[in-house]
């Protein structure tokens, strides 16, 4: 081959990435826009894709990528300064609030987005003046302003390394922020709509992230950002202060200015909700409460709470703890008696007790668990002495190990407060999608995680025994054409043993003869168990009832004494039953990953054969994977059939499958929170993009987003700590295999 | 008709379909064989063939026009050739964007299997947005498919079937030499041997992948317009061939070109014949439990021989 000069490679290494933006930016083109061909004009959404003036914007974008990868590197010491990414992301964030989400949900402004609601709101008038200017009654693109000038001002003082400018940008954020919630308040006012829209909440949230970034470049003095060291150090500093200070946002929300109350068209807040009750028979308690005991005990419990994180006080820190869970349970409990209430005199058409609440009894509660949570991380950071000092000669480095566990148990609080209280807040379409996409996918995840990110098993079958399970739960609650013996028909609650047992059983009868497979033969073996499995429930009439499917099955039932625990009419029931099926999986998972067994799992993925020589019973083990995984799914599959009451072998088909694998990978192998944010992530997103662009796309986005996902961060959302080595590595040695072919090498 | 006779047509439908799954199972079995991966997006490399095929083929044939025999072949070359240059360049393309980008950072082999799904969920995804997501849609008709060009006793071979067979042997005697008698087969089989070593002989990697990527996509995307021309195409036309494909490649001993070859046409005659085998009662094995026995059947073969018929090693088979 002819040799090239230096020059020459290079040249053409360039033109070739100009060649692949400009052909990024085509491809872009092609993705935008809703036009479909037909049979007889195959071309037309092409034509219309690339013809005319718009192909210069995509082709555009694809110059300025260019121009970011050629001349981004020359920006890197200022990128790297200590907020700027930061700043990016809150700024990102506002622009999310501002292009993709809702700022309300009534049916007045048409998408219930932020550009249309503001030319509505913008040309009110009687509407309220300082929310109209946000909107830019003065000029349309005032808020789009605002932003930019926000975060121009941070960056300047960013790059600059300019302290005053720091802190003015901080200020003019915390304003916009508190600008944006109050504006988004007003408007749910202003239509009388209990709004559950996000869009004025996240906006909110972002511009406190410039805020914050702004006031952490102001205070820093390091040249370089350490973003992880720096939240370590933050959590390390005072344990439990983070979640505290979430709290206070959160609450001061939920106390002040959020609906705790919305019959009708009525949005009363915590104090126009006591004026509202007073007088009207309300236990005194509960008056009390509305009166004046919320306050009390929001204000109490947060000043306990800092004072605890900030002394580092244990009893302050139990205290709090206590204080905190007694309150949100007092909270829950009045909201409770006046909900109740009004359904008794049929206020508004309130059916019952829950009825009618707003998002305020909610964001308090969460703002109190908050406080509870912090404490209890001071509590944990104490008896593992573990408090660090706050010091900058630790910056980013030593205290890494200062403050292990302190992130990830303040992450899965603030999850699970989240999973607590904020599906109620959520409208009835998302409390749905949270049950019977992201809930049992993530608990499939969970279970196929077993399979393939730690015994480094490929499956692609896994939804056959979730089937199974579904099909079980027919069967022990007498909705198939066979019927169990009368004795045996069961609540589908009472049918999770059966299920696992069945799934169990199932996992091993796959398992056994298979398993001497490897990688990509047990592959295409277990995908061809899901077929089967899917083939014989659509075929086999007699006993699955064919294609039309298993109908009618009962939702769940518990009745033990004085309990009597109802599910079916609201998907808020199903959420917080599945919440407790998914906690108590992962509580036992989360055991399972350190254990003999899960050690022996790692093993045996990373090499087989030297786990075997170790004296691992590698057949055991696997199949132990595959039976564990199986039973998992095998409860999701009791707790679908029972939550949609009817399915059909459709709802089993094989790119179901295929999905649940992605899912897994895209959050990151091997990683129980990872599975699971890969599955919420990407059975959400669906869902969310139904509102960004056509119906008929979205499967293209998802697939363009997990494409760039895997080039960009192959190991996932979440990556496991512990893998290093990839699935099936048993075939060779962990080590060679990333190495087997290596790229550019050769002449 | 004789049960025989019925069979021995089945058998000759199976031959066909198999054609077809071994000219896809190639497409796999290549890519494996370098790679040590399944390349999931191969089954959209075999759609766009035929939407490829089609945007030309339909410039040149109008629907019942009537060509002479020459000119049929001519559209027939033709619509191989696009397919298949179509084909190879969505398969280089792939191999760019979904592969290339992941080798680089040494990512986990679970990774190429998701960003291949992902290109997959997307390129058929992009397919049905740009031309549409009818599931109808036909190549013009130039010719009689049906006719029967060889009839003996009964048992009939249609224009079709024909076409599909003999063009899906020439493509595969094709590669068969190609990949023994050439210099770049050389050097794919020097790569699916010892990738590092041959990488020390001088053999340029990423370039063999690179063409690895374009031989397959071409035999895929040939395979679309054979597909396309015999039954239909659509946007979701390539997954369940493709995972047929990939199960025949599996059952031949993926990485083995002959082992593809040999399960596409395998597991085309037992899906076809096993309903309607002399020896099987009538309505024992109904129609819709093939893809059951052609599962079962997988299943068997690979419990009593774990690495596929004529077991894996593209090196060692070719």
């Amino acid at each position: 081959m002819k040799r090239r000069s230096i020059e020459d490679e290079a040249r053409i290494a360039n033109l070739k990435l100009l060649l692949s933006c400009l052909a990024g930016g085509f491809v872009l083109a092609l993705m935008v826009g809703n036009q479909e061909g037909t049979q007889r004009d195959f071309g037309y959404a092409f034509r219309e894709a690339i013809f005319g003036p718009r192909i210069i914007l995509f082709l555009g974008i694809g110059v300025l990528l260019y121009l970011a990868i050629t001349f981004g590197p020359r920006f890197r010491p200022y990128l790297t300064r200590p907020g700027l990414r930061p700043l990016g992301a809150g700024a990102l964030t506002v622009v999310v609030s501002f292009t993709l989400l809702k700022w309300t949900d009534s049916p007045q402004i048409n998408t219930g987005k932020f550009r249309p609601l503001a030319d509505a709101a913008s040309a009110t008038d009687g509407f309220d003046s300082l929310a109209r200017f946000f909107f830019g009654s003065a000029t349309s693109v005032f808020p789009w302003l605002l932003l930019i000038v926000v975060t121009v001002i941070a960056a300047v003082g960013m790059i600059r390394r300019s302290v005053p400018i720091a802190y003015t940008a901080a200020g003019l954020a915390l304003l916009s922020g508190i600008w944006a919630e109050y504006t988004s308040s007003r408007i749910s006012d202003f239509l009388n709509y209990p709004s559950h829209a996000t869009g004025g909440a996240v906006a909110m949230l972002g511009f406190f992230t410039i805020a914050v970034a702004s006031v952490v470049s102001a205070r820093s003095q390091a040249e370089v950002a350490d973003t992880d060291g720096f939240i370590d150090k933050i959590l390390a500093w005072r344990p439990g202060m983070a979640l505290v200070a979430l709290g206070v946002i959160v609450g001061l929300v939920g106390v002040f200015n959020a609906t705790w109350f919305s019959p009708g068209d009525r949005n009363a807040n915590l104090s126009l909700t006591g004026t509202m009750f007073n007088g009207t028979g309300l236990g005194g308690f509960s008056a009390a409460y509305l009166g004046w005991l919320g306050y009390v005990l929001f204000f109490g419990t947060l000043v306990v709470a800092a004072a605890a994180s900030y002394l580092r006080h244990r009893v302050l820190a139990y205290v709090a703890v206590v204080l905190g869970i007694a309150s949100t349970l007092i909270t829950l409990i009045v909201v409770h008696d006046f909900t109740g209430l009004a359904a008794q005199s049929k206020f508004d058409g309130a059916q019952g007790a829950w009825d009618n609440l707003g998002t305020g009894a909610w964001l308090t509660s969460a703002a109190l668990s908050l406080f509870a949570g912090g404490g209890y991380l001071v509590i944990k950071a104490l008896s593992s002495g573990q408090v660090a000092v706050f010091d900058s000669d630790h910056v980013g480095t030593g205290m890494r190990r200062a403050a292990p566990g302190q992130l990830g148990a303040a992450t899965l609080l603030i999850v699970l407060v989240a999973a607590l209280f904020f599906p109620p807040t959520a409208t009835e379409f998302w409390q749905t999608v949270l049950v019977s996409e992201i809930g049992i996918y993530v608990l499939l995840a969970v279970g196929l995680n077993v399979v393939v990110g730690w015994a480094g098993l490929l499956d692609l079958g896994f939804i056959a025994f979730y089937a199974i399970g579904s099909y079980t739960t027919a069967y022990f609650t007498g909705r198939l054409p066979v019927q169990p013996p009368d004795w045996l028909v069961l609540s589908p609650l009472a049918a999770i043993p059966f299920a696992v047992a069945v799934c169990l059983i199932a996992g091993v009868a796959l398992g056994f003869p298979t398993l001497r497979l490897r990688g990509d033969y047990l592959a295409i073996v277990t995908l061809g168990f899901g077929e089967i499995i899917r083939v014989i429930a659509n075929n086999a009439n007699g006993f699955t009832n064919g294609p039309r499917g298993a109908f009618n099955i009962p939702a769940p039932h518990i009745h033990i004494g004085p309990i009597d625990l109802k599910w079916g009419e609201s998907a808020l029931g199903f959420w917080y039953l599945l919440l407790v099926l998914i906690a108590i999986i992962v509580l036992l998972f989360n055991r399972l990953e350190h254990s003999r067994l899960g050690r022996a799992w790692a093993a045996v993925r990373e090499d087989e054969v030297a786990a075997q020589a170790t004296g691992i019973n590698t057949t055991r083990v696997k199949l132990l994977a595959f039976a564990i995984g199986a039973s998992t799914s095998g409860v999701a599959g009791v707790f679908f059939a029972s939550q949609v009451g009817s399915f059909t072998p459709e709802n089993f088909v094989l790119n179901n499958s295929i999905l649940v694998v992605a899912y897994v990978v895209f959050g990151g192998m091997g990683s129980l929170p990872g599975a699971m944010a890969g599955a919420a992530v990407l059975t959400w997103l669906p869902e969310f993009l139904k509102d960004q662009v056509p119906a008929e796309d979205r499967q293209m986005w998802i697939g363009a987003l997990i494409l760039v996902m895997m080039i960009f961060r192959p190991a996932g959302l979440i990556p496991a700590r512990r893998r290093k080595a990839e699935l099936s590595g048993f075939d060779h040695p962990a080590s060679a295999e990333s190495t087997a072919v290596p790229a550019g090498e050769g002449m | 008709m004789h049960p025989v006779q019925e069979f021995l047509n089945f058998l000759i439908l199976g031959l066909t379909r198999g054609s077809l799954y071994a000219l896809i199972a190639l497409g796999y079995t290549l890519v494996y064989g370098v790679l040590q991966l399944i390349n999931f997006a191969h089954s959209e490399v075999f759609m766009s063939g035929a939407f490829g095929s089609y945007l030309v083929v339909n410039i040149f044939v109008d629907d019942g026009s009537r060509p002479p025999w020459y000119g049929v072949l001519a559209i027939l070359i033709l619509g191989l050739a696009s397919g298949g240059l179509v084909g190879a360049a969505v398969a280089w393309t792939l191999e760019r964007v979904a592969y290339r980008p992941l080798r680089r950072r040494g990512a986990p082999k679970l990774a190429f299997l998701i960003s291949a799904i992902g290109a997959s969920f997307f390129l058929s995804q992009l397919a049905g947005k740009m031309f549409n997501r009818l599931n109808n849609n036909n190549f013009p008709t130039y010719f009689n498919q049906n006719k029967h060009v060889i009839d003996i006793g009964g048992v009939y071979v249609t224009t079709i079937q024909a076409i599909i067979m003999v063009s899906a042997l020439l493509m595969m005697l094709f590669l068969d030499s190609l990949v023994s008698r050439t210099k770049l087969g050389r050097s794919i089989r020097a790569v699916a041997e010892d990738a590092p070593t041959a990488a020390l002989m001088g053999v340029n990697i990423d370039k063999t992948i690179s063409r690895t990527f374009v031989i397959g996509g071409a035999l895929g995307g040939a395979a679309g317009f054979l597909y396309g021309s015999a039954l239909f195409f659509s946007n979701t036309m390539g997954f369940i061939p493709g995972v047929k494909a990939f199960a025949a490649a599996v059952l031949g001993g993926i990485g083995n070109i002959r082992g593809a070859m040999l399960g596409g046409l395998l597991l085309g005659i037992v899906e076809a014949t096993l309903p309607t085998a002399p020896w099987v009662k009538p309505g024992w094995i109904g129609i819709q439990w093939t893809d059951v026995v052609a599962f079962l059947v997988l299943v068997l073969v690979l419990v009593v021989r774990p690495t596929g018929i004529l077991g894996e090693r593209l090196g060692r088979a070719a």
